[in-house]
């Protein structure tokens, strides 16, 4: 059955606006931008005869005096003493672990270039997201200090013991305060040095601050159960998932975990066994797991509390006061067909809330231990200690600095000048604390006024370790001696302390060899090449909820009333740029957002219908003013799917003392955040007024159309269930396919990949890995506007609704369509499809892209000569044309352009100049790695010898690659998955990628 | 230029060649025990001995004179038995080397000591010169030779042209006595305006020009980029003919990365320093160290007096890139060297004896400084790619499927990395 849904990647799209038209009728926006790059080497464009013939005499000698050259002379400079591990143009991969995770980290003659996840970490081996896999860059950052300061000027790390010591000291004898601000401090060692510490100077304290918190859920689970914990959530145990405003496939807690927990019951090889969990997703904004969700419903955020009191009492079948939504006749609707589907799921259900409200958190957990999930979905016993930051704790602190009882203070990885709500208020109480000393690695916010900057070094010149989950511990290993003259905070610790041990690495060592390995039996050497020690978790406990909820539901319903006026903000996290910590690395800017895909920027999102009434279009200025008094002046996106009467911000952008790249992009929304019964809160309302300006946010969602044809296909979990092959396409009477070219023969391998769209989530972690692994060029923001991105894979979005009646799903009916509020979305990664009959092949005039015999379509960059035919040419619009000279280009400041960051390039791929095409080769590379490999230990290839680099970055295991000839191998198997459809297979040009069908879990068998 | 001093250069080996073959001629000559020492000598003693200055062992020469023989004849296959059993004056000699363990040789048997022993006692044996010349056959003969046959043939012209001047003359001569009056020959100047008015010699003469210049241009373009012979002058004069020609030390002794990377690596300094450490060539230069191999301790800040490093005093050593291939292609030596070694033997027909470097590398055990033996073009590539018969892999099991697949083309054919896909773009460009 061909679908009959309309699918749309953007408003302009979907009106049809006469840009959108005029812009698709040419594969490249713009012409080439010849004055640019004529500019560029100082010449004219205005080119009288006798100037020309100039140029062509001049041309012909330089090239004639250019042959001439004798062979140019090339330096060789091998190791003096070669460590023994390293064999030049051979990776060595070390265990290490980033924010908690196990990772390994790809090693080129002593220079980390890529993070894989580590195999080793078991249940917690699960992809990488695109923060760690663009980490690598940081090491490599120019806009770093390279000495540590002091009174803001470089000095010695002599200098700056004296003079901490010395502070310390003083604040010590004189009876004041000494705090160390840090967030979230999961290692082991280094709570023990700050123990240690602590002991030498007994007037210290760690204060735990997280720029985005979690204290709520913490509190409530202290109030609940008496356990003041994170607790580990079963994503993968939960048949039913209902999520009020939590974004766990993006940024809440650990995103990664939960995605691939969350896709084991929704990708093919659970589709196989006829098992698919279900999730419905209330939410206001338009979040990455929102648009997973087989149903989602916007709500205001003044509904969501009501909307919890409602499911509690459907649950419960009590009647506590305030569960209405008189005005959401929708959510209503779908509350009470959810209350039954949990009941009925008993044990197997599973409500999270994104909320950081304690009274909020606490009926969640009413709401949990009523459909059973404690011991089964929610684990309280094994917590998760990724987040403990006390947000009373810190705001505490601010009154103790601006009281002046603090003589000294720390900080550790946190930033509160930039990301604290009130930063004036911070930055004046800052002010009279008379040591300040921050572990920074640049001249930040915060540490820009500090007394000495003692900098960290970064996780990859670490010793140190994690301990994310209970009885979960992975170790830090450095990969590279200090690029810069930094020194590791712990370490900086241990010698103000003057504790007995200050080389960290020894800290470390005996720390894991006296308290961790023990128990698990092993030796350090053992544990280091692991990287992860996983004792043996306890028995999930079921827990009882006994508590009186009226309190409870007094605070809910007094905050939701006082939210409910204006327009409603949410502040979120995005996907790219989360917390802002990361704001300087140009892997990330480029990071289109999973919805929005927009990059450089943050906005305000409002639905289409608000933004009429507001009456301000895509893209103009608005000022958005909150009630504290905060105002910024940001351009509005249209975001269908965002609830009505509110609007959406997102943090970690508006830096202004992270680097180059980093800095002024987009505005800052933690002051937005307000401090509510004693809990951070990330809603609050705001008035909108229009500026009258205009500012154009660079966004990639509608820059590679397919001129309406139908990629997408998908189906029910129902028509599922009745015919594996439903939407797929499959069966109907198709026309009649003619081929012009021969079939390849494909002796040896035949290189293909099947990607699953029901697993695939969208989050863009394989984006920034391929941009790693092949050195692909970061734009810049300007250029993104232009449509020239670079990236080889791209994730599109794209929005959807049903448009013949007798079609619509029940959801869809209680749905009213026409506000573009209930908008369903597939992402679909798209990349070369490597056609066996391509297209681009054909018309390339000087055979630069051309067939092997393994089922790939090379790119000869050296004969390309930029004709641009066969971008034109491609239907799947994947071929990228270098502009410019991105890595040399003083224009490209903010990425590649220093012998620094240019280290961290991939050495076994060229990097291309200005005026040829590229696109994905399918990691060639690493095929052509793993072959030799092969040939060399005389085995034949096995299936798993070989991954791409976005295949091990993603989480979900949404891409599997493999060798299509080998009728055993994963990809053989998924490709005989019925749910296999080629995208555009009736142009016949016989793609290599296949895609499983998106399947929905929208119908049910309970009974409305 | 370089063909001269290429002709040069091999005069030079063949010279070399010769007086190497007259030295050991003598020695064989002279003395069959000696010559044995010395081989035992370098194989067992040389790391940690040399006869004129002390090592990590002391000086040897004179070594009989203060130790009795028979005494030398227990120490040297075990002296720690020496030294265990109490003996005073083996107990003596540990104690005055600072109590440094020296190797036991239970291999050495009393003959093969007193063959080392007197090679210590007769020395390093002196070049004898102006004996038993032999012609040394060199290929360069043939370069020398065309050379010459070239001068002859313009001594040959120029005699024939003067010859016929003056015979003319003479003629002239002849007939003027005879009171015949002649012509005055027409001046060249004006010959040579004449002919150029010839519009058809002019119109051949541009012809001419026009083709000379075009197969010139057409020549120097295929060379252009193209560097066989670049000998670039290296910060140390390291000489393979003496390391991997007269040594006979493995290739993968230093460049071990062509067996296992895409890069065959130019061996660290520490790995230079397994042998310099001890050999100093100080024989060659008056009982200096050679300056070369200082060049390698000052490189690594390691004084030979005291056999220490000094890390502080370390600086890079430079070498020049013999073999540039272009940044977008991708070699692997590991592929060629470890996969392909027995097609490449074959193809390139190399001795059992000769590494499978020589099939690109040339003969690198007589270059006394290397320099590129092959173009490196992709012509060059390609062609052995199209030729090199690889169906001896079939032991191989990865090529199991490759092969079976490829013989459902063609039976019993040879099968070349070309039928493999070996010309596609993607397989070197990337």
């Amino acid at each position: 059955m061909e679908s009959n849904k309309k699918y749309w990647k953007g408003l302009e799209e979907y009106n049809n606006t006469p840009d959108f038209v005029k812009n698709n009728k040419n594969e490249f926006a713009e012409p080439l931008p010849i004055e640019d790059v004529l500019n560029e080497a100082g010449l004219s464009t205005v080119t009288p005869r006798r100037d020309f013939l100039k140029a062509l005499g001049f041309g012909l000698g330089a090239v004639t005096l250019a042959a001439c050259q004798s062979t140019p002379v090339h330096k060789s400079i091998p190791y003096l003493v070669k460590p023994e591990e390293v064999t030049p143009g051979i990776p060595n991969y070390y265990t290490s672990s980033f924010n908690g995770q196990s990772i390994l980290v790809k090693t080129r003659e002593g220079r980390p270039i890529k993070i894989e996840p580590n195999p080793n970490a078991g249940e917690f081996n699960c992809g990488t997201d695109a923060r760690a896999q663009a980490s690598v860059l940081d090491l490599y950052d120019v806009s770093k200090l390279k000495a540590p300061v002091l009174k803001n000027e470089e000095t010695t790390w002599a200098k700056i013991d004296a003079f901490v010591k010395g502070e310390l000291n003083k604040a010590q004898t004189s009876g004041k305060k000494i705090r160390i601000v840090s967030s979230t401090v999961n290692s082991p060692s280094t709570n023990a040095v700050i123990a240690g510490f602590i002991t030498k100077y007994p007037a210290a304290k760690l204060v735990q601050y997280d720029a985005v918190s979690y204290t709520g859920i913490i509190q409530a689970n202290q109030n609940s159960f008496g356990k003041a914990v994170l607790p580990k959530y079963n994503f993968d145990k939960a048949d039913l998932i209902v999520s009020f405003g939590a974004d766990f496939l993006g940024t809440w807690i650990s995103g990664e975990e939960f995605t691939a927990q969350y896709t084991a019951n929704r990708n093919y090889k659970s589709l196989e066994n006829k098992k698919m969990s279900r999730h419905i997703q209330f939410e206001s904004g338009m979040s990455l797991t929102g648009t997973n969700a087989d149903t989602r419903v916007p709500v205001k955020l003044s509904e969501q509390g009501p909307a919890l009191i409602a499911l509690y009492n459907a649950i419960t079948g009590q009647a506590l006061a305030g569960g209405t939504l008189g005005n959401n006749a929708t959510a209503d609707k779908v509350i009470k067909l959810v209350a039954k589907e949990l009941v009925q799921a008993k044990g197997k259900g599973l409500v999270v809330c994104g909320s950081n409200d304690v009274s909020t958190q606490i009926l969640v957990n009413a709401i949990n231990a009523a459909i059973g999930s404690y011991g089964t979905t929610i684990d309280l016993d094994n917590a998760c200690h990724l987040y403990a930051g006390n947000d009373a704790e810190f705001a505490g602190l601010v009154g103790e600095m601006s009281r002046g009882e603090v003589g000294a203070i720390l900080f550790l990885n946190s930033n509160p000048a930039y990301d604290y709500i009130n930063n004036k208020t911070f930055t004046e109480a800052l002010a009279k604390v008379p040591a300040k000393i921050s572990f920074a690695d640049r001249a930040d916010e915060t540490a820009s006024l500090c007394d000495a900057i003692a900098i960290n070094h970064n996780y990859l010149e670490s010793w140190g370790d994690a301990n994310a989950y209970e009885g979960y511990y992975s170790i830090v290993q450095p990969t590279i001696n200090p690029v810069f003259n930094s020194r590791q905070a712990e370490e900086s610790l241990l010698v103000w302390a003057d504790a007995p041990v200050k080389d960290y690495y020894q800290f470390v060592r005996s720390n894991w060899e006296t308290k961790v390995l023990p128990a698990a039996g092993l030796k350090w050497e053992d544990a280091l090449d692991k990287g992860v020690i996983s004792t043996a978790a306890k028995p999930a406990g079921a827990y009882s909820f006994s508590l009186s909820l009226a309190a409870v539901v007094t605070s809910i319903s007094n905050s939701s009333k006082s939210l409910a006026k204006d327009i409603e903000l949410q502040v979120y996290e995005n996907v790219p740029m989360r917390d802002g910590k990361n704001a300087n690395n140009a892997f990330l800017q480029e990071l289109p957002d999973p919805v929005s895909k927009v990059t450089w920027d943050n906005y305000v999102a409002l639905a289409p219908k608000f933004a009429e009434k507001l009456n301000v279009k895509e893209f103009d200025v608005v000022t958005v003013k909150g009630n504290n008094g905060y105002s910024v002046d940001l351009p509005v996106l249209i975001q269908p799917g965002q609830a009505q009467g509110t609007a959406s911000i997102a943090l970690g952008y508006g830096r202004e003392k992270v680097g180059k790249a980093g800095n002024g992009v987009g505005k800052n929304a933690f002051p937005f955040v307000s401090f509510v019964n004693g809990t951070m809160q990330y809603a609050t309302n705001v008035t909108i007024t229009p500026t009258g300006g205009h500012y154009e946010l660079a966004q990639t969602q509608t820059h590679h159309s397919f001129e309406g044809r139908n990629v997408i296909r998908e189906a029910t979990f129902k028509e599922y269930l009745k015919d594996a092959g439903a939407g797929t396409g499959k069966g109907e009477e198709g026309h009649k396919n003619y081929d012009l070219w021969d079939q390849y023969e494909k002796p040896g391998n035949n290189w293909v990949m099947a990607i699953d769209l029901n697993a695939c989530t969208g989050c863009g972690s394989c984006i920034v890995a391929c941009n790693v692994e092949n050195n692909i060029p970061v734009v810049g923001r300007d250029e993104v506007r232009r449509r020239r991105e670079m990236h080889w894979i791209r994730i599109d979005r794209y929005y959807s609704y049903e448009t013949k009646d007798g079609d619509v799903t029940r959801e869809k009916e209680i749905a009213k369509l026409e506000d573009l509020d209930h908008v369903s979305v597939v992402h679909q990664p798209m990349l070369c499809q490597h056609c066996d009959h391509a297209p681009c092949e054909t018309v390339c005039p000087v055979l630069a892209t051309v067939h092997s015999s393994d089922g790939l379509n090379h790119m000869a960059y050296n004969r390309c000569v930029g004709t641009r035919y066969c971008a034109n040419n491609c239907p799947y619009k994947v071929r990228r044309f270098n502009w410019f000279n991105y890595w040399n280009d003083s224009r490209f400041d903010n990425y590649l352009n220093n012998e620094f960051t240019q280290l961290v390039l991939n050495p076994d791929v060229t990097t291309r100049s200005r005026g040829v095409m590229e696109k994905c080769s399918m990691c060639i590379q690493r095929i052509q790695g793993g072959k030799l490999q092969a040939k060399i230990e005389k085995r034949p290839l096995k299936d798993g010898d070989i991954k791409m680099a976005c295949q091990e970055a993603c989480s979900a295991n949404a891409i599997i690659f493999g060798d299509s000839n080998d009728p055993n191998s994963e990809v053989s198997k998924a490709l005989r998955s019925e749910r296999i459809y080629y995208v555009l297979e009736e142009i016949n040009v016989k793609p290599g990628i296949g895609y499983m069908t998106k399947i929905r879990n929208t119908d049910t068998t309970v009974q409305a | 230029m370089r063909d001269i001093s290429m002709i040069l250069k091999s005069v030079w080996k063949s010279l070399f060649l010769f007086s190497a073959i007259s030295v050991l001629a003598v020695s064989a000559a002279n003395a069959q025990d000696a010559k044995e020492g010395r081989t035992l000598f370098k194989a067992k003693c040389a790391s940690c001995h040399a006869l004129d200055a002390k090592l990590i062992g002391p000086a040897l020469t004179g070594v009989s004179n203060r130790h009795p023989e028979a005494f030398l004849l227990k120490w040297i296959p075990n002296n720690a038995a020496m030294i265990a059993a109490g003996d005073p004056a083996a107990v003596k000699l540990f104690n005055e080397n600072g109590k440094v363990a020296m190797t036991t040789f239970p291999e050495l048997d009393e003959a093969k000591v007193k063959s080392i022993l007197a090679y210590i006692k007769e020395g390093e044996p002196k070049p004898a010169a102006g004996t038993g010349a032999v012609a040394v056959k060199d290929e360069s003969t043939s370069g020398l030779s065309i050379a010459g046959i070239v001068a002859i043939v313009l001594v040959a012209i120029v005699i024939l042209v003067i010859l016929g001047r003056a015979s003319k003359l003479l003629e002239r001569l002849i007939l003027q006595k005879q009171g015949i009056e002649i012509e005055e020959d027409v001046p060249l100047k004006v010959g040579v305006r004449k002919m150029f008015k010839n519009k058809k010699f002019v119109m051949f003469f541009i012809l001419c020009l026009i083709i000379c210049l075009g197969s010139f241009g057409w020549m120097g373009m295929w060379e252009t980029g193209v560097h066989t012979g670049y000998q670039p002058v290296q910060p140390i004069k390291f000489s393979h003919e003496l390391h991997a020609g007269i040594n006979q030390i493995d290739c993968q002794y230093c460049h071990s990365g062509a067996f296992k990377s895409k890069n065959a690596s130019i061996p660290s300094l520490n790995v230079c320093m397994n042998c310099h450490k001890a050999v100093q060539a100080r024989d060659k230069y008056d009982g200096e160290i050679s300056p070369e191999i200082k060049k390698i301790y000052s490189a690594l800040g390691y004084d030979p007096e005291t056999q220490k490093y000094d890390e502080s005093k370390t600086k890079p050593m430079e070498w020049v890139r013999v073999h540039n291939l272009p940044d977008f292609a991708y070699f692997n030596h590991s592929q060629h060297v470890v996969v392909a070694e027995d097609a490449i033997r074959k193809a390139k027909g190399l001795q059992p004896t000769e590494p499978v470097c020589f099939a690109c590398h040339g003969p690198v055990n007589t270059m006394e400084e290397i320099y590129q033996y092959s173009p490196l073009t992709m012509k060059w590539c390609i062609n052995c790619h199209k030729e090199t018969d690889i169906s001896g892999q079939k032991n191989n099991a990865f090529y199991a499927k490759v092969i079976e697949a490829h013989e459902k083309i063609k039976k019993g054919e040879k099968i070349t990395p070309a039928m493999l896909g070996g010309l596609e773009c993607g397989k070197c460009h990337y």
